[in-house]
């Protein structure tokens, strides 16, 4: 019986041949990643100083740290915040990254993310590194537990695959697909399972549409999601490492719970009514088109990359944002920014009105411009239960980048692919 | 106390029993337990004043010590954090007997010390304020007023570990604490 990518990457963690669905046992992390925030890391450091006498890291180069919520404000209490983080990293050796962009993409850009290598953080965004071929698992408050023993026990997830055919048809993108996983085998389709994509349309699929895929992985019930690697993939983990590193891909007699077949070239664009992306909450945009909103936002760790970037180009250049939306754009790290503004894509959304900010996770979760009582948001962040983004008197909407700007654009949910349809008859 | 003394101090007896105050359905998103709003406060006075005013008024004080929730498929869905679950230990809660969780919420709340039972056909099989009895070393949950059992699934060696601890940081203190003395509790709180 042959091993999933998953499977063969908790067998190298764990230091054994093989692993199973079900066994638990303690496994070693490549990488522990946090991003820091009150009550969480700097109790974390505390709490190895005083209860487990933990100064100093054997390993230092385990353990990363992004700073990469709270940078909107500009208050002392955030400087308070990110000094402590700071502080640690500086007298252990970890690796610190302040203000770079959100580190579940930042931990990609600087080679943290190494196909076959396992990969844990607090926050189960992480799954978003399952685009390189790396295990990227959310274990929560068990962070802990590998930043004080250096491993961590966990049960062995068993996997599905979902072989992806085809290519996305324009206007439609990853975040569609994922809402639609969800609206056909519902929101704990997969649940505690790793999902693996295979197939041409996965290896026709972007690094960038992957990530997005891999980071939206908990709402599919999915501990995580991962690609074998290809050519693409690890063209990008050489491109951003010198560290040597041994890819791993599932053998073809891999054991899984569902096998799945979905054809891309079918889907539609989804829109998530507010609430939370369970299924009944999932639905094709023209059932939801011409709702008004007052709001829109692109960015997010899962969509605010240079593809989702162009989407909203190709929607907006040339035109104006809606005179009674407000649209922010996000790139999800400066890398991206920096790309986007090269490639004229900054300036197109800006001349259409949109308010482009620094790398941040703080519109995500409300801590950049809340939303207001009464107003309705359609969004790319990953989140939209009420409250998410400010008031809990607010309605978040969520989609991908080109429903977003084509959203942003007329004023009311809108299928992007009316508009851009509408821009290549004239054109 | 603590938020953390509140959400990790007692250790789970072999066999105990309790009154479902609660049956959630699918899916259910436990901020909504507390309201988004307030899911940074740990006051923990404070949590238990909104603890389910959405669903319910007065809810904390029809919820004796020792009572239990119970919950349909995935539940904790979304971004769990961990106030709403302080709210429900102030109040009386000890357990949580669920067709399923949201793989996030049953760490997160696993690492607390709270059991979480996974025993599908649970919604089905009871009403608010039944009793419960739960032998989940056996894997069976017993409904008191109508004498069905049903079988419960027995948790990993390691999370039977930290139920017997009373949570991971006790279990990990043990394990591994500076042999010194010195140490103590520590809050914990959350990200976003």
């Amino acid at each position: 019986m042959g091993m999933t990518i998953a499977e063969k990457i908790l067998a190298r963690s764990g230091g054994v041949e093989r692993v199973s669905p079900g066994d638990n046992r303690p496994f070693r992390p490549d990488h522990m990643i946090a991003y820091d925030f009150p009550g969480y890391t700097d109790v974390m450091f505390k709490q190895m100083r005083d209860d487990f006498g933990i100064e100093t890291l054997d390993d230092p180069d385990r353990y990363v740290l992004f700073v990469d919520h709270m940078l909107s404000h500009g208050t002392a209490r955030e400087e308070e915040v990110h000094a402590v983080t700071r502080e640690w990293a500086q007298r252990t050796g970890a690796h610190y990254h302040e203000g770079i962009g959100i580190g579940h993409q930042v931990a990609a850009e600087l080679g943290f993310a190494r196909p076959g290598t396992f990969v844990i953080h607090f926050d189960g965004h992480i799954s978003g590194l399952g685009a390189f071929g790396v295990l990227g698992w959310g274990v929560r408050r068990d962070l802990i537990e590998g930043w004080i023993t250096g491993q961590l026990y966990l049960d062995v997830p068993a996997s599905s695959r979902i072989r992806l055919e085809g290519e996305f048809a324009t206007g439609v993108d990853s975040r569609d697909l994922l809402h639609h996983l969800i609206a056909v085998y519902g929101a704990d389709g997969f649940v505690g399972q790793v999902i693996e994509y295979d197939g041409p349309g996965a290896r026709s699929m972007s690094i960038d549409r992957r990530q997005s895929l891999c980071g939206m992985a908990m709402f599919t019930g999915a501990v995580s999601s991962i690609f074998n690697p290809d050519d693409l993939s690890l063209e990008y983990a050489s491109r951003v490492t010198d560290r040597p590193f041994e890819p791993l891909s599932s053998d073809p007699d891999a054991e899984y719970v569902r096998d799945a077949t979905v054809d891309l070239t079918t889907l539609d664009p989804q829109v998530v009514l507010p609430g939370s992306a369970r299924a009944a909450n999932t639905k094709p945009v023209g059932e939801v088109a011409g709702t008004e909103v007052q709001r829109a936002f692109i960015g997010s760790c899962v969509s605010g990359r240079i593809e989702d970037i162009r989407a909203a180009a190709d929607i907006l250049r040339g035109h104006r944002v809606s005179d009674s939306v407000e649209l922010h754009v996000v790139p999800t790290s400066n890398e991206i920014h920096v790309r986007a503004q090269a490639e004229g894509l900054l300036d197109a959304l800006a001349q259409a009105g949109a308010h482009i900010h620094r790398s941040t996770c703080d519109f995500c979760f409300g801590y950049a411009h809340p939303l207001q009582p009464g107003e309705s948001s359609i969004s790319t962040g990953v989140l939209n239960v009420s409250g998410r983004m400010g008031s809990t008197e607010a309605h978040i909407y969520m989609g991908s980048a080109y429903t977003v700007a084509a959203s942003a654009l007329t004023g009311r949910i809108t299928d992007p692919r009316e508009i851009l349809r509408a821009a290549n008859v004239g054109a | 106390m603590s938020a953390l003394e509140t959400t990790s101090r007692s250790t789970v007896p072999d066999v105990f029993d309790g009154r479902v105050a609660w049956v959630f359905g699918d899916d259910f998103d436990i901020d909504l337990i507390i309201g988004v709003q307030n899911i940074k406060s740990y006051d923990t006075e404070f949590l238990l004043s909104v603890c389910m005013d959405a669903y319910e008024s007065g809810f904390a004080g029809k919820v004796q010590q020792g009572d239990l929730l119970v919950a349909g498929r995935n539940f904790g869905y979304g971004h769990p954090h961990y106030p709403p679950m302080v709210a429900m230990r102030a109040a009386g809660i000890v357990a949580v007997v669920a067709e399923s969780y949201a793989p996030g919420f049953y760490r997160g709340e696993t690492f607390n010390g709270l059991p979480l039972l996974r025993c599908p056909g649970v919604t089905g099989a009871v009403e608010r304020w039944d009793r419960l009895r739960i032998d989940w070393a056996r894997g069976q949950v017993e409904n008191v007023r109508t004498g069905d059992r049903l079988a419960s699934e027995v948790p990993p060696e390691r999370v039977q570990q930290i139920w017997r601890a009373g949570g991971s940081i006790p279990l990990l203190r043990a394990e591994h604490a500076r042999k010194d003395g010195h140490g103590g509790e520590t809050a914990n709180e959350e990200g976003t």
